[in-house]
């Protein structure tokens, strides 16, 4: 007995139509599995290598291994040993492993600044044979922005204590100079007193000369003979001190010298990575943006789709609410 | 049997390949998206953010030559900045519809653009302003529009603010009958009518009507509204004599009015 009733030409093998159609359909689904599978290398042949790592921090299964920035394989397993430390396998696509020689290293490193890990495989020695499947490699972790910034503050602290101590230390250099500064400026202002004082006389003695020629000129040279003296001897403790003075000033220099040069090496090497942290960030904004915005249409897309659009609103137009009391 | 199934099957497959929704030109896109945008934060409460998108919808509506989408954007705009206390500024973007000479806009969007001017004004107690702007709205609706019960609670506020309690009472409860008008616009005559008859000295049924409204406003989860109907019950009660009660209220109110301003 039929179902339908065959009379119409059209319903004429109905049920070989269907099967034609629904097989179609489940080889279409196939094509596409088939498809994926060779886009995403499931087809592709592979080895495994191994490595074994101080902690499993940062390190996840899927994460992909990189040669030269080509993504070659991922980690497929972590385990801990006995002895506590991870043993973690990956596995490379065969055709790669004639690249890679046995002293090559596994690092892990970061994709920008915040990006995911990634492990990088270095090539190795060109004398060393050829990585066979199965094969163990040395594993490291690359230092990342935090272990730089560690590096620039260890670099900078001590020459901020340095400086301060040349600054704070009352036997140190520069104090040392200014007082022998403020010294020196005490006796020059005495010397300058007396100079007065002396000219002062003269004036006195021009004034009276001929009336006080004989009274005035011994005093006079009294005093003229006590401001030689006392110049000669500011001028030999002036002697004695400027060179010592000098070579204060001299260290006090070379000592900003070195300091200025530590903070200007410091800064020489910090300074390379900023405009690349600083475009890694720019990156990696950009493309969180684009992730959104892309996330955002792909759920556009599928609000839209059956069975979707049967259960989200339909979108708000027209103007937004507003009553006679609001 | 088997065919039974193999047809729902063969259908159930058709029916997952839906016709996909076409794809607009990059600027109409855009501007969905902004608007989208817009509304999403509106319903978030981040204001600020909804007139900025409202603003991005603007320019490119009007950079498409699309009228209509600007002038429903206008009132948007006008709507944010209300909500926003900054009603100079909502003034103003109405005015860009109402001033227009040229007739760009849609009558419906004039209409709307008229009623909303009489909301904002009426709130800013300019009322010869507000009575002008809502006789526009009016003579557009010809009392056949969906607005016309907005129209009919706010001239009833319009006259309780004039003094006229009565004629607001009336009107109020006119409305409050109205099963078409919605429970917001039903809600806001039964308020109208509760302050008309505290000024008419009636205050058993002042409060009745107060405690109706709040009722409703609780379900419509409207905080601005349970506190204005909290402090009328507040203030009618201690009318009544009934001081604790009274009390009881006005600290409800506080918290309401508390609670709105932490927003």
């Amino acid at each position: 007995m039929t179902l339908l009733a065959d009379k119409d030409e059209r319903f004429k093998n109905l049920f070989g139509k269907a099967v034609i159609f629904i097989l179609l359909a489940l080889i279409g689904i196939g094509l596409v599995f088939l498809w994926t599978g060779l886009k995403k290398g499931a087809f592709t042949p592979k080895s495994p290598v191994y490595f074994v790592a101080d902690s499993g921090q940062d390190l996840n299964e899927g994460m992909p291994v990189k040669f030269s920035g080509f993504k070659i394989g991922k980690l497929n397993t972590l385990a801990l040993d006995e002895q506590g430390h991870v043993q973690v396998e990956v596995i490379i696509e065969t055709k790669y492993l004639a690249l890679l020689r046995q002293d090559a290293v596994m690092s892990l490193k970061k994709e920008g600044v915040i990006g995911d890990g990634v492990l990088e495989i270095s090539r190795g020695s060109e004398n060393k044979p050829v990585l066979a499947a199965g094969g163990k490699v040395r594993f490291e972790r690359a230092n990342g922005l935090e272990q730089a910034v560690v590096d620039v503050k260890n670099r900078i602290v001590p020459i901020l204590d340095d400086v301060h101590q040349t600054l704070s230390d009352p036997h140190g250099d520069v104090r040392q100079t200014l007082k022998n500064l403020r010294e020196f400026s005490a006796e020059m202002r005495g010397t300058r007193e007396r100079l007065d004082h002396v000219l002062g006389s003269v004036d006195n003695v021009l004034g009276s000369v001929d009336n006080n020629l004989n009274k005035e000129v011994g005093p006079l040279l009294h005093s003229l003979r006590q401001s030689a003296a006392n110049a000669e001897a500011l001028s030999g403790k002036f002697d004695r001190e400027l060179p010592s003075l000098l070579k204060k000033a001299d260290s006090s220099m070379e000592s900003l010298r070195m300091t200025s040069e530590a903070i200007k090496d410091a800064v020489q090497q910090a300074a390379p990575q900023v405009p690349g942290v600083l475009g890694e960030a720019r990156d990696t904004l950009g493309k969180t943006r684009e992730m959104v915005g892309s996330t955002q249409d792909v759920v556009d897309s599928l609000s839209t789709s059956w069975p979707l659009k049967n259960v989200v609103p339909p979108p708000e137009t027209g103007p937004i609410r507003m009553d006679s009391h609001d | 049997m088997t065919r039974i199934f193999l047809l729902m099957l063969a259908g159930t497959l058709v029916a997952c390949g839906s016709t996909p929704a076409p794809r607009l030109p990059q600027a109409l896109e855009q501007a969905q998206t902004a608007d989208k945008d817009a509304r999403r934060a509106l319903r978030n409460g981040e204001l600020l953010r909804a007139q900025y998108n409202f603003t991005k919808v603007l320019a490119l509506q009007q950079s498409l030559d699309d009228t209509a989408g600007a002038a429903t954007t206008l009132i948007n705009l006008a709507t944010v900045t209300h909500q926003l206390h900054d009603d100079a500024a909502a003034l103003v973007w109405l005015d860009r519809i109402l001033l227009e000479q040229a007739a760009i806009y849609p009558a419906e969007s004039q209409m709307t653009a008229a009623f909303r001017k009489a909301v904002i004004l009426t709130n800013l107690a300019r009322l010869k302003e507000a009575e002008a702007a809502l006789a526009l709205a009016e003579k557009q609706c010809d009392k056949k529009c969906t607005l016309r019960f907005g129209m009919q609670g706010l001239q009833a506020r319009l006259l309780l603010l004039k003094g006229d309690a009565e004629g607001a009472l009336a009107s109020a409860q006119a409305l409050a009958k109205e099963k078409d008008a919605g429970k917001e616009e039903q809600t806001n005559a039964v308020r109208v009518a509760a302050a008309a008859e505290e000024k008419l000295q009636r205050y058993a049924a002042a409060l009745q009507h107060y405690r109706m409204a709040l009722e409703t406003d609780k379900a419509l989860g409207l905080g601005a509204r349970i506190g204005e109907d909290l402090h009328g019950m507040a203030r009618v009660a201690k009318l009544l004599g009934r001081v604790e009660e009274a009390s009881l209220y006005a600290r409800r109110a506080e918290l309401v009015s508390e609670s709105q301003r932490d927003r």
